[in-house]
Formats: structure tokens, sequence, C-alpha cells
């Protein structure tokens, strides 16, 4: 038998082989044959419009320095929610009649049926917190500046986040009615005044000079330019801080009420 | 949702219970005058030589209105996000649906370019800094949105409009009824919902008084300075 191949069998595959071509050929009509598809006749669908608006998911972004808010009614800032301890009353408005502002120090609490909130206000010597009605505060706006006051080096920055953007030589007090040192914020600014001495624009702060107490407009701390430039840097003034005029000009472009500011 | 006030979302009262403490705040005029604005603008574009030929009179005065409801929407979110006084579960959602209106701010503005109205100014009066107020006022706005969009897409003249329309209603119907599963209500208790009208809108945003005036922090006075 060596050397013989079974015929039968070969003859046998090759039929089963050809028949499985048939039936895959026959179901391959069936499926993609013109009867099973659309006919001419079938309506087309149009195409879709294209979307006039493309939205991708946008993230929050960089957090704020801080947040601050406008007093809309006189109210006290109190040591505790609803509590009968008062830290500091908190007037509607400035002595320069602007909207009076306290920083929102992040911290709610419902208590006595109204929501408090945590906020830094102006205080005696330095700034206070406390809790205030939120119904007694308007919207809440972000800042992202905070301003650094050098009295070593007699010199103002201003950071957004961490960088620099502007930066000046100040004047700052006199050994007598020194600027005081600490964190405070920027309360409003004025401009269009005539006072050579202010300079063209000037800042509020809730700093108060300690030098300054009897001062009728509460002795606060500001930011101004000058008419003496000569003496800049220097320590001349009652505790304001003072920079050449066209540097609290460049400042006014930058810096918005609110901004926190580090005196060091 | 055919009768879609903050009494059909506040069922605790709770957001009625802090407008009330508020004893009548500044009143929110804004929607009121981008009514009374959609028709001005439709007839300055009639005659204005900046026109954007993709954007008839209509469907931009249509999406100056969306826009001025993503901004409300988009700037409640980030205030929560950013303060976090509401609770991880509640800003885990925020975030998401945060970060949707965002992106909705953005697209229409885009779309709209040099026709886009800037972004008004909002008191959320407490609502981003309690979890219960800003889950019920997120379940209004997402409805009011989406029920809005159905009003505004028999409405607009471009099919391209239409198709950006339709994009953002499904998004806002899927926050509404992601939030409303989260906050217990039912998200789909009719078996049809009712557009609602643009007068509608302006009337129950009004309600809110989350649309303020900017306060005057810059005066002329003379400083009182120590000097």
């Amino acid at each position: 038998m060596n050397g013989r191949r079974p015929t039968r069998p070969r003859a046998l595959g090759a039929a089963l082989v050809l028949a499985g071509l048939l039936v895959a050929a026959a179901v391959a009509v069936v499926l993609l044959g013109p009867s099973s598809g659309p006919s001419s006749a079938d309506p087309a669908l149009p195409a879709s419009p294209r979307s006039a608006l493309a939205p991708k998911n946008v993230p929050l972004g960089p957090r704020p320095v801080v947040y601050w808010a406008p007093v809309l009614r006189a109210e006290a800032a109190r040591q505790r929610p609803a509590g009968p301890e008062v830290v500091a009353d908190v007037p509607a408005r400035t002595p320069e009649g602007t909207a009076n502002i306290v920083l929102v120090l992040g911290q709610a609490e419902r208590t006595g049926g109204q929501l408090w909130v945590r906020v830094r206000a102006p205080g005696t010597p330095e700034d206070v917190s406390g809790w205030m009605p939120r119904a007694a505060l308007g919207g809440y706006t972000p800042v992202r500046t905070r301003l650094v006051v050098d009295r070593e080096r007699r010199t103002a920055t201003l950071l957004r986040g961490t960088r620099p953007v502007f930066r000046a030589a100040v004047a700052i007090g006199a050994p007598a009615t020194p600027t005081p040192s600490g964190d405070f914020y920027v309360r409003n600014q004025l401009h269009r005044y005539r006072s050579p001495f202010y300079g063209p624009v000037a800042f509020g702060t809730s700093a108060r000079s300690p030098g300054a107490s009897d001062w009728p407009a509460g002795g606060f701390v500001g930011i101004h330019g000058t008419n003496r430039p000569d003496l800049i840097p220097g320590r001349v003034s009652a505790g304001c801080i003072r920079m050449a005029n066209r540097d609290i000009l460049r400042l006014a472009r930058l810096m918005r009420v609110g901004t926190p500011l580090s005196i060091r | 949702m055919s009768d879609l006030t903050l009494e059909t979302v506040d069922h605790s009262g709770a957001i009625a219970e802090t407008f009330d403490e508020l004893g009548g705040g500044t009143r929110a005029d804004f929607f009121r005058r981008s009514l009374i604005g959609g028709a001005a603008l439709t007839a300055a574009l009639e005659t204005s030589a900046v026109a954007r030929p993709r954007n008839t009179a209509k469907d931009v005065a249509i999406l100056r209105f969306d826009l001025t409801l993503e901004y409300l929407q988009a700037a409640m979110y980030s205030e929560a996000e950013r303060l976090g006084e509401i609770s991880a579960r509640t800003l885990e959602w925020a975030r998401v649906v945060g970060a949707n209106e965002r992106g909705h701010v953005r697209a229409i503005r885009g779309l709209l370019g040099r026709d886009a109205v800037k972004s008004p100014r909002f008191n959320f009066r407490g609502v981003t800094e309690d979890d219960r107020l800003f889950t019920e006022t997120a379940v209004a706005f997402e409805d009011l949105t989406a029920a809005l969009l159905k009003t505004q897409a028999v409405q607009v003249d471009s099919r391209h409009v239409l198709a950006a329309l339709a994009s953002l209603h499904s998004v806002e119907a899927r926050h509404a009824a992601w939030i409303r599963h989260i906050a217990g209500i039912v998200p789909s208790a009719d078996a049809f919902d009712e557009p609602t009208s643009k007068a509608k809108v302006v009337d129950l945003v009004e309600s809110t008084n989350f649309v303020t005036s900017a306060v005057r922090t810059k005066g002329r006075r003379r400083p009182r300075y120590t000097g």
C-alpha cells in the first residue's frame, strides 16, 4: 500500500468544500443583494445641520486670592454667628462716601434662621474677623492681586498670583507716626479731587495709623501720589504710603478695590 | 413642568425663606432690559454694517438672552466651587455641571462675537454657601434653561443655531434630571414638557434678585487719609 493515495476521501472533501462555497454565496446574495437594501425609490435622509456651537468643558481656573462683598446695611460683626459679642460696627459707607466693603473669609453657618458668613472688617488698630448676616452683604467679587509694602526697603509690589506685576519706591510714616504693619485691604479709590498733596489717585485702606487716632475720618492709611516726589523713598508721612504720581497712575490701572494689603 | 416657578422646586420653602430675609433688595431688571434690548438690537442690526452674516438679528437676540442665563448659571457654579462651603457630595456634581456651563458661555460668546453681551453682576445671597439652597436653585435653573431652549428652538432662523440649541437643550435636560434625582425630586413627572416663554424666565430670574447693579467703590471726594 505504500505510495498509493486514497482517492475517494479526497473527492468527498472537495465536494464538501464546493457545497460550502455555494451556500456562502447564496447567503451573501440574500444579505447584500438589492432586495434587502433601500430601493432607488426610497427617500434619502437629509444631512444633519452642523451645530453653530462646539462647546467644550471649561475648567474652573485659578482660585482668586480673596472675595470681597459690599456692606448693604450697617451691621455689627460678631464674635459668633448670632452671638451677643460685637467685634466691630461695620458701616455701609466709608468716610469718603463710597460703599464699604469687607473681605469674605470663606466660612458660612446657618444660625437663628439666617445664614452668617465670616468676614474681615476694619478694626482698631488691626483688621478684625467676625460674623455678619449674609443678607447684610452684596454679591461677592473675586480679587486676583495682592499688594506687599516693605517698610525696610520702602517698596510696594503688586503680585498677580505669585508674579510681580508692579514695583515702585514709596515713602512711609515718620518715626512718630509709623505706617502700621499687618494684613489689611484696599477699600476704595478716589480720583479727580482737588488736592495736589494726594496726587492724581488715592486708595483708601483698612489700616489705621497708630499715631493719628484723633484723625477726623478715623485715621485710615491711604496709598496715594504726591506733590513732593523728592521725599520718596523716605520716612516722612503721617502713616500713608506715598509714591510718585506716574507710579500711582500705573498702580491704578492694575489694582482693584478689595486687594489684600500686607505691610511688613 | 407646566407651572415652572421657584415654588415648583422649592418644596421646603428654603429659597423663598432666604429671599424673604432680604426684605426686598435691589430689583434685578437686567433680564427685563434684555427683553427690550432684544427688540432694539433687531432694529439696530437691520441697518448696521456690523451684522454678522451667519446670525440673523432674531438669532442674535435669542443667543444674547441665552448667554445671560448661561452667565448666571456658570457664575453660580463657579462661586460655589471656589467658596467650598457646599458638601463634598454636592461639589462632585457641581464641578461637572459648572464645567459644562462655563463651556456654554465660552461657546455662545464665540458664536456671537462682537454681539455678545457682558456678564451682569450677581449676588447669590447665600445660595452658593448652603447645600440645600444650592441644589434646589440648581434644579430650578436647569429646568428653566431646558424649557426656554425648547421654546426658542421653534423660533430661530438658522438650522445651525437650531442644532446648537438642541445640543445645549439635551445637556441642560440631563443636568436637570441628574440634580433632580440627587435632590429626591422625580426627574420626569409628566409625559410631556411644556415650553416656557422668555417673559416667564425674566419673571423667575427677577424673583431671585440674583442680578444686581455695581456698587460704588470709587469716589471724587477729597481724601482724608492720614497723608
